[in-house]
């Protein structure tokens, strides 16, 4: 119980539903004081509405949400809680610092309107108004507002979608040293490589459901496999896809890359083959764990041998393995 | 919630549409109206308050306006993750409202006094300044329930509607003398004409009268009730 209390967020069997959609269907979920999460889910997957869950914008149909130990309104009007948005944009018509110092009026001990400037990197922005800034700037201007009441929960929804690469490490940069301070951050994003990088933990949610839960490692180890890259040095590439382990086959040039469920059994095949030439092996990806977690109920077990079994059709390989090396399940999904 | 008066009365202010449109156009028709036709002293003064009128309801309407764009750009969505209760943002909005049809009507009656030389006790003047401002609220009101109900565009639509149709209904920009008889019998039962009542009653010396009140009371529950049943609706949505 004292723990339940003490816990940040707390998700007990959450369920929200939209006519026959169940958007969140039965969600449990603790987070610690000080933790830094990623939500990670493809669009659709109810990322936004758990958001909303969570800060009472919405309330469940079943089960409960806490925060701090109390309703989610009740943590809000507290000010213990402070959000950016996904569909916010700027605010007409006031001048940066106008508009984040109101909100850090709104809190009973806000950080000063200066250090919030500084923390999103807006300092010199001050005296501009909100309306003619740029979209990244803008989107720093709505960093400032969630952290202006130095709340003790800050949630992220999707932060830096439309950003570029520069003004995406910019505001990651912020978003660590607001965490360092002891916050508990929340972020929902679809570029894993954000989850992957600042986040002590990645919650993986799927239909509804809180289909994954741990770090980056455990993740990438749960779904197990890797990937063993070789050079063809001209030799054939027939039945490279029915050596143990194989679930697909790309070449590329000269070189070859083998998905397999069992790295081990490949390698020592390919040694039987003396196909080694500049062999390596790469754990899978946080991309391979999150299309393997994320995998249709029914349609895509989770990797197993009886996936090895349909590794052969050439359909279902491309289907699944589409990008490896994009960061954005959007594209690849 | 003084600071969020005082943050969306400085939004009001800085919106030139707002500006042009709710303060300077009132002071400009007045002021073409009054010194086109024949000069006729009472014309200036009923006109006067029926312009002022028209300021504050075209400026009581724009509140709502305002309520739509920020529900739409998720400013209110916003404020509702801060610590402030949606009571006290509903409220902010409606004094809002009240302070922003200052302008339209102190600025329609400076007109009147300096330039179109109205002479009237100096009881009146307050009088009517404070009749106008209450009278006002109604039309606040029914912005706000624009507002909470209908997406950006089709605010400004309907309010421009409301504003328009009302106002020359209710013998804001012409008097009803000049109407007939079926639709100055229909203007008695506009807030509008029921609003200008409140200030030309007094401008003639004596004090509103009830059915003035009567018929303004009776919208103000109306658009009263049509705010808050919007305000819920949008809870339920935005």
């Amino acid at each position: 119980m004292t723990q339940t209390e003490r816990a940040a967020v707390s998700f007990t069997g959450a369920v929200k539903k939209f006519g026959a959609v169940r958007a969140v269907d039965g969600v449990d979920l603790t987070i610690a004081p000080g933790e830094t999460v990623a939500l990670l889910g493809r669009n659709g997957a109810g990322k936004s509405t758990t958001i909303s869950l969570l800060l009472g914008l919405n309330e469940p149909d079943e089960g409960s949400v806490e925060l701090f130990g109390e309703p989610p309104s009740a943590a809000v009007r507290a000010g213990r809680v402070g959000a950016m948005l996904q569909e916010g944009r700027a605010v007409p018509r006031v001048t940066v610092r106008e508009l984040v110092a109101f909100v850090a009026g709104r809190y009973p001990a806000p950080m000063p309107v200066e250090r919030a400037l500084r923390l999103a990197g807006i300092t010199e922005l001050a005296g501009r108004r909100v309306d003619r800034l740029s979209g990244g700037q803008t989107q720093r201007v709505r960093f400032a507002v969630a952290l202006a009441g130095n709340p003790a929960l800050i949630v992220l929804d999707e932060p830096t979608a439309a950003l570029d690469v520069e003004a995406r490490h910019a505001f990651w940069a912020s978003m660590r040293s607001y965490a360092r301070l002891g916050h508990t951050v929340l972020f929902s994003t679809h570029h894993l490589q954000e989850a992957d990088a600042y986040a002590d933990r990645i919650l993986v949610i799927d239909g509804g459901r809180i289909v994954a839960d741990g770090t980056s490692e455990e993740l990438k180890r749960s779904v197990g496999g890797g990937l063993v890259a070789f050079d063809l040095a001209g030799g054939g590439t027939g039945g490279l896809e029915r050596l143990p382990g194989v679930r697909s086959v790309e070449v590329r040039g000269d070189r070859a890359r083998l998905r397999t469920d069992d790295p081990d059994a490949t390698v020592v095949a390919l040694a039987e083959l003396g196909a080694i030439r500049g062999l390596e092996v790469a754990p899978a990806s946080l991309d391979d764990a999150f299309l393997a977690l994320t995998a249709a109920e029914g349609s895509r077990p989770p990797f197993g041998p009886e996936r090895a079994s349909s590794s052969n059709s050439p359909r279902r390989a491309g289907l699944q393995w589409p990008a490896f090396n994009s960061a954005d399940i959007e594209e690849a999904s | 919630m003084l600071d969020y008066l005082r943050l969306e009365v400085r939004r009001t202010l800085r919106d030139v549409g707002f500006v042009i449109g709710g303060v300077a156009m009132p002071v400009l028709m007045y002021l073409l109206f009054t010194n086109l036709g024949a000069d006729d002293g009472g014309y200036k003064t009923a006109a006067m308050v029926g312009m002022a009128g028209y300021g504050a309801v075209g400026s009581a309407l724009n509140t709502g306006g305002g309520v739509a764009e920020d529900r739409a750009i998720g400013w209110l969505r916003q404020l509702r993750v801060t610590p402030m209760t949606p009571r006290q943002v509903v409220m902010g909005r409606a004094l809002t409202g009240s302070v922003t049809v200052l302008p339209a009507i102190l600025a329609v009656l400076a007109a009147g006094g300096l330039l179109n030389g109205v002479r009237l006790a100096l009881w009146q003047w307050a009088a009517i300044a404070l009749l106008l401002w209450l009278g006002s609220i109604p039309f606040t009101l029914l912005g706000l329930g624009n507002g909470y109900r209908l997406t950006g565009q089709t605010t400004g639509v309907a309010n421009m509607a409301c504003n328009l149709g009302l106002a020359v209904l209710g013998g804001l920009w012409f008097p009803v003398t000049l109407f007939p008889d079926w639709l100055r019998a229909l203007s008695a039962y506009t807030p509008t004409y029921r609003f200008a009542q409140l200030g030309t009653s007094v401008a003639d010396g004596h004090a509103p009268a009830l059915g003035a009140v009567g018929v303004l009371g009776a919208w103000l529950l109306a658009f009263g009730s049509y705010a808050v049943l919007s305000y819920r609706r949008s809870g339920r949505t935005a």
